[in-house]
């Protein structure tokens, strides 16, 4: 699974990073590039079910980051 | 202004009426700012609490609770508070000290990277290192803690920072955010949520906390408009209208017989701001496996996560059950009510362990209990057997009413979270169910209710044991009872004398109900010491992990 975000807060990437963990996912790929935004690249393995939850943990995490 | 005036400036404006917390290092400006300020600081005797008193505020109320906690050590007992309030979805705001600026990084004395131990478990952190941001930090955190899914947030704010002069106090003007504000429900899925339901022969309503955001009135109307059958999560407890006859009670792994044998039967599941957790399906691919579902929720991560929602109806609850209601009055309005008569015969009493007459039992006390509670009474529980017990039998008049620890089971959340709950609602008579276990993770918050003369009333169910844990030991452990005997327990009644708190003790049925009479109606704190039954079980029960095929009703 790849996943191309853009995030407000660069911590965000490293919780991304933990839940794949997590999940026992494995984070293959991570870039970041962080201005007033941040744009963040993923590319993750696992099992279908793991991704698919890591997939909306992530949802979750980027609607409670985004502005007011 | 200081970064601390700054920081209570900010709770004005959020209309922030109570915070719960305790002092230290890191966090001396805030309260300094604090003495004698408007604001009220009730003073906890450790800092979870003050986070389980911040959510019982806001569960019983729809406010924001507050709480605070010096650095390090006070910021990591505010954790387990956060953590249920992330799983129930209430709204907290969680502020922190921390060391000044220049120490952060070098181990200082009180340091913990809060924000990085608090990630997983708020729905955001803000770590302020400015202070002309706080207004704007304070302002985003409570938006956030009340948007959409409600949640806890976390300011962490370091010393110097709480020190420093600033100048900004007014944040840029926004419309207030609301509880429930978010993504509007789209018009196909409603119509097609109508078009099911009108096909529907056995559907079946599940509540979830999700009606509290301001929803029960329109579940209410929209249950009542169909004569549905249904069934709440714990969290979800009052939801129903009182006498409504085809609401079937809790659902879950001890939910009622008939809440958990319609919702298996079911051929349509109106799923209502709930979330399938596992102690509620039990073993998801056995789960209502006739029914198509239709699932309302404002988090769209909660679709398909745990069963597959064949709609998914993604906004504000009261907003979509409104849309729903709509839709149907434009055509055709199915009734249930022989369904709805036909599910609750599939219950039956609740079974009970109740071994003698002359031997008190913790069921029994409940019954009395609740038979003798005000009308407009708040509950709040801790976790175990009791929550269970207390949840069959609850009929409260409304969510608001009733407050537990459900997603996180936190046992010592029951005592502190009254305590919130009398504060959000001063005029209400608050009653905490606690047992004897959880009531020892909180004993000392009788000096919070002494000193502050907070008329909470603590019914403690003591059944000398880990009950729960022992339960489950007794049906699943071959009997093997590690660490769960409580026998040596000390006396409870002492114990809050000690504090200067009134307390009743009832150890058998006679004469139970006139003690009980005296203690609820007694005017200030008071506790209730409950001698139950060592060994009593909550029934029914389906093991983990299975259905309503596998229910338990008595020990084998
Ligand atoms: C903080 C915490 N630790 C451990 C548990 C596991 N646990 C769940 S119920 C329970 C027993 C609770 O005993 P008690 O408070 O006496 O209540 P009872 O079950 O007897 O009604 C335990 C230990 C928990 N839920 N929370």
């Amino acid at each position: 699974m790849t996943c191309e975000l853009t995030l407000r807060d660069v911590r965000s990437v490293a919780r991304i990073v933990n839940l794949a963990h997590r999940f026992n996912c494995r984070c293959t790929h991570v870039t970041a590039n962080a201005d007033a935004t941040v744009t963040a690249r993923f590319a993750f393995d696992g099992a279908a079910v793991a991704l698919v939850r890591l997939r909306a943990q992530i949802d979750r995490i980027v609607a409670y980051e985004a502005p007011q | 202004m200081n970064g601390a005036q700054a920081v209570l400036a900010a709770l004005e404006r959020e209309g922030v009426d109570t915070v719960f917390g305790y002092p230290g290092g890191a966090i001396m400006p805030l309260y300094d700012a604090l003495f004698g300020h408007p604001v009220r600081h009730v003073l906890v005797r450790h800092e979870a609490a003050a986070a389980f008193a911040a959510s019982g505020y806001a569960r019983t109320s729809g406010r924001v609770g507050v709480c605070c906690a010096t650095s390090g050590p006070g910021a990591t007992n505010l954790v387990t508070g956060l953590l249920d309030a992330m799983m129930d979805s209430v709204p907290v705001v969680a502020i922190t000290g921390q060391v000044r600026r220049e120490l952060m990084g070098t181990d200082g004395f009180q340091e913990a990277d809060v924000c990085a131990i608090t990630q997983a478990v708020t729905k955001r952190n803000m770590l302020v290192s400015d202070v002309d941001s706080i207004a704007e930090t304070l302002a985003e955190a409570f938006a956030l803690a009340r948007r959409g899914r409600p949640g806890p947030v976390l300011v962490d704010i370091p010393n110097d920072v709480l020190k420093a002069q600033t100048d900004v106090t007014a944040v840029p003007e926004k419309p207030p955010g609301r509880i429930g504000d978010g993504p509007r429900v789209s018009d196909a899925a409603v119509r097609d949520a109508v078009a099911r339901i009108r096909s529907a022969r056995r559907p079946v309503a599940i509540v979830g906390g999700g009606v509290r955001a301001g929803a029960v009135d329109l579940y209410r109307m929209f249950v009542a408009m169909l004569g549905l059958p249904h069934a709440a999560t714990i969290n979800a407890l009052g939801a129903a209208a009182s006498g409504d006859a085809a609401y079937l009670g809790m659902l879950g792994m001890h939910g009622l017989k008939a809440a958990n044998k319609a919702v298996q039967r079911a051929d349509v599941i109106l799923a209502l701001g709930m979330r399938f957790d596992d102690r509620v399906t039990g073993k998801p691919d056995r789960f209502a496996r006739e029914a198509t579902v239709i699932h309302a929720d404002i988090d769209a991560t909660e679709f398909n996560k745990i069963i597959t929602a064949n709609v998914a109806l993604h906004g504000d609850l009261g907003e979509t059950l409104r849309a729903l209601v709509n839709e149907l009055a434009r055509g055709h309005v199915p009734r249930f009510d022989d369904w709805a008569a036909e599910a609750r015969l599939l219950g039956g009493p609740l079974p009970s362990d109740r071994v003698a007459d002359d031997v008190l039992s913790a069921t029994d006390v409940l019954d009395r209990v609740f038979a003798a509670l005000p009308g407009d009474a708040i509950v709040t529980t801790d976790v175990g057997q009791h929550q269970m017990w207390a949840a069959q039998r609850a009929r409260p008049a409304h969510p608001r009413k009733y407050a537990t620890s459900a997603g996180l089971g936190a046992m010592g959340f029951g005592f502190p979270a009254a305590v919130g709950a009398a504060y959000a609602n001063p005029t209400v008579p608050v009653f905490a169910i606690v047992g004897d276990g959880g009531f020892q993770m909180c004993l000392p918050e009788l000096a919070t209710l002494r000193r502050y003369k907070i008329p909470v009333k603590i019914v403690l169910i003591d059944n000398q044991n880990l009950g729960m844990v022992r339960q489950w030991q007794e049906l699943f452990f071959s009997e093997r009872y590690s660490a769960t005997n409580l026998a040596d327990n000390p006396d409870f009644v002492a114990i809050a004398r000690a504090y200067g708190i009134e307390a009743f003790a009832i150890d058998a049925p006679a004469g139970a109900d006139d003690v009980i009479a005296r203690f609820v109606a007694a005017r200030g704190p008071a506790l209730l010491h409950c001698a139950c039954h060592p060994t009593e079980n909550v029934w029914p029960m389906i093991p983990a992990g299975m259905t309503v095929d596998d229910l338990m009703e008595a020990r084998a």
